[in-house]
């Protein structure tokens, strides 16, 4: 009897752990999806800016720094690829393009994902899958009732991929030391004068 | 000594026991191995599309004038292809394989066994067969058999706007096997350069003898510019032939895009060649329905002094989407004032302009 309770709970937590429940992202006062954070940190905000630079170079396949020249704010923008499924075939059907913002402020950070928009992928003549425009369309357009399930689903991806880079991000500023890089030490040339 | 039943008890405890530890064991060991399963469903799975199409194309002389490549079945509910690819990259390796059948996929777009396009000798089926290695973030090698970086049209019906071909990309290169590294000094900017078969062939009988580059710049957003370079000597051929050519597309506003390519064929030893440019505005109305035209000039080399002649043609287009299925209603109008293509009035009276009506679907997976 032991065994088999042991058994039904070890399918349960596996059955757990494969439904994900993902819940749609807010609206700002624009009416854009957002996903928006406030964290309070003891870092110092020299370091959380090293941290945050460090983070958008470590995932450069998948987010590019566009400004981190003010003191306190970086800019970055990011694609999440989506793909479509069939059994174990997949192929990357289009990519959801956004912007990411971090702000610190005293001994607060704030970080925020929005401007989700979607870009239809389209073969191109080497067999690749490309970007088919340079136009997205935001998910905050309401769908066609024909692609509205697909259009549901590609919020849904959104949603759940904000979810997940949230949490790399904080752990990423929370548990990663980055040293400073030190200037290169000055010599004096006495050979030519 | 126990007593007989004892022991029968005992025995078939000890094994009920046993049981349930080689239960619990392979218990485990499947969620491990779906644990595992989950994990390598992360990494890159193999990728499976490709495209089938079919049309119907009605010239107004009721004779299949206009020489496009594809679409040139008169009067005819025709096939055009289906197209199947498959893609897998592990690590920094990936290898692209592409098969295509039907007229489109077949002799229309690339060579037999025998390097002809003859429809009744069997072929390979291949459009693209390559492999490619990234060494680094910047810096790629690809080898094999692929689709020409040369042109703006391609030979998949889903990549281009319009159903019928240009002058132009029927006159160009449709495959370069070869070998090629491209480097991109940043996302704007990157070099290819590469040596190549002769064009369209799957084996070169002369040696690889073609060398070509391409430099793709991105100005600004929206705006890419490729230009292409090739050259060479064929096999057989008594001189050289070299290509230069400008392909770049510029998002100017959300709605309207606008596209060009030109390019220069020169065969050496007065050989003849081609030149010629075209122009391709459109207009997305809805992300379900745009209208494009192309407008093209191409004027073909005579050879060893003999008098150039020159086509103009327009061609108006509808992209109407539904999903993965596109249909394509096209006109399209050709002016042929030096009378090189050849074209003919209902009564087989030489003309001087054709004109054709076509309507495609085109699905794509």
């Amino acid at each position: 009897m032991k065994f088999f309770r042991l058994l039904t709970g070890l399918l349960f937590i596996s059955s757990l752990s494969f439904a994900q429940e993902v819940s749609l992202l807010p609206k700002d006062e624009s009416g854009k999806y957002i996903y928006y954070e406030v964290a309070s940190t003891g870092l110092s905000e020299d370091s959380l800016k090293l941290r945050a630079l460090n983070f958008i170079t470590k995932n450069k396949k998948e987010i590019k720094l566009k400004s981190g020249k003010e003191a306190n704010a970086v800019t970055a923008t990011g694609k999440i690829v989506i793909n479509k499924s069939l059994a174990m075939l997949s192929r990357p059907s289009g990519e959801i393009t956004y912007t990411f913002n971090f702000e610190i402020n005293a001994q607060k950070y704030r970080f925020w994902l929005s401007n989700f928009e979607f870009i239809p992928y389209q073969k191109d003549r080497y067999g690749n899958f490309v970007p088919s425009t340079t136009v997205g369309i935001p998910l905050e357009r309401e769908p066609k009732k024909s692609n509205a399930e697909q259009w549901e689903d590609y919020r849904l991806q959104a949603s759940k991929y904000a979810a997940t880079f949230a949490n790399r991000f904080k752990d990423h500023l929370t548990n990663k030391v980055v040293k400073p890089k030190l200037a290169p030490e000055k010599k004096v040339v006495s050979k030519s004068w | 000594m126990l007593p007989k039943a004892d022991n029968q008890i005992n025995y078939l405890k000890i094994n009920l026991n046993k049981m349930k530890n080689h239960i619990a064991a392979l218990s485990l060991l499947l969620l491990s191995t779906a644990s595992v399963a989950v994990a390598q469903e992360k990494a890159s799975p193999l990728e499976i599309s490709g495209s089938v199409d079919t049309y119907f194309k009605y010239d107004f002389s009721k004779v299949a004038n206009i020489p496009t490549y594809f679409a040139n079945e008169q009067n005819s509910v025709s096939l055009g292809m289906i197209d199947l690819a498959l893609k897998k990259t592990t690590g920094k390796a990936s290898f692209v394989g592409e098969l295509s059948f039907g007229p489109r996929g077949q002799f229309q777009s690339i060579p037999d066994v025998n390097g002809g396009y003859d429809p009744a000798t069997n072929g390979f089926n291949i459009q693209n067969l390559y492999i490619n290695y990234a060494f680094t973030d910047k810096f790629t090698m690809t080898a094999g058999y692929m689709g020409t970086f040369v042109g703006y049209e391609v030979i998949s019906p889903v990549a281009n706007f319009n159903y019928s071909t240009s002058y132009l990309f029927g006159s160009g290169p449709f495959q370069n096997a070869g070998l090629k590294g491209t480097y991109s000094f940043s996302d704007k900017v990157s070099l290819m350069a590469g040596v190549f078969n002769d064009w369209n062939v799957y084996q070169d009988f002369n040696g690889v003898s073609h060398f070509g580059a391409q430099l793709m710049v991105a100005p600004v957003e929206g705006w890419s510019a490729y230009v292409n370079f090739l050259t060479g000597r064929s096999a057989g051929a008594g001189a050289d032939g070299t290509i230069i050519d400008l392909t770049t597309s510029y998002q100017i506003t959300d709605k309207f895009k606008l596209g060009l390519n030109a390019a220069d064929y020169g065969l050496s030893n007065d050989g003849g060649g081609y030149s010629g440019a075209a122009l391709y505005p459109q207009f997305a109305f809805t992300p379900s329905f745009a209208l494009g035209a192309r407008a093209e000039y191409i004027n073909f080399k005579g050879a060893a002094g003999a008098p150039d002649a020159s086509i103009t043609s327009f061609t108006l287009s509808g992209n109407v989407k539904a999903g993965g299925l596109t249909f394509i209603p096209e006109v399209r109008f050709d002016n042929d004032k030096d009378a090189y293509a050849g074209f003919v009035k209902s009564n087989l009276a030489q003309s001087k302009s054709a004109a054709q009506f076509s309507l495609a679907a085109v699905y794509s997976f």
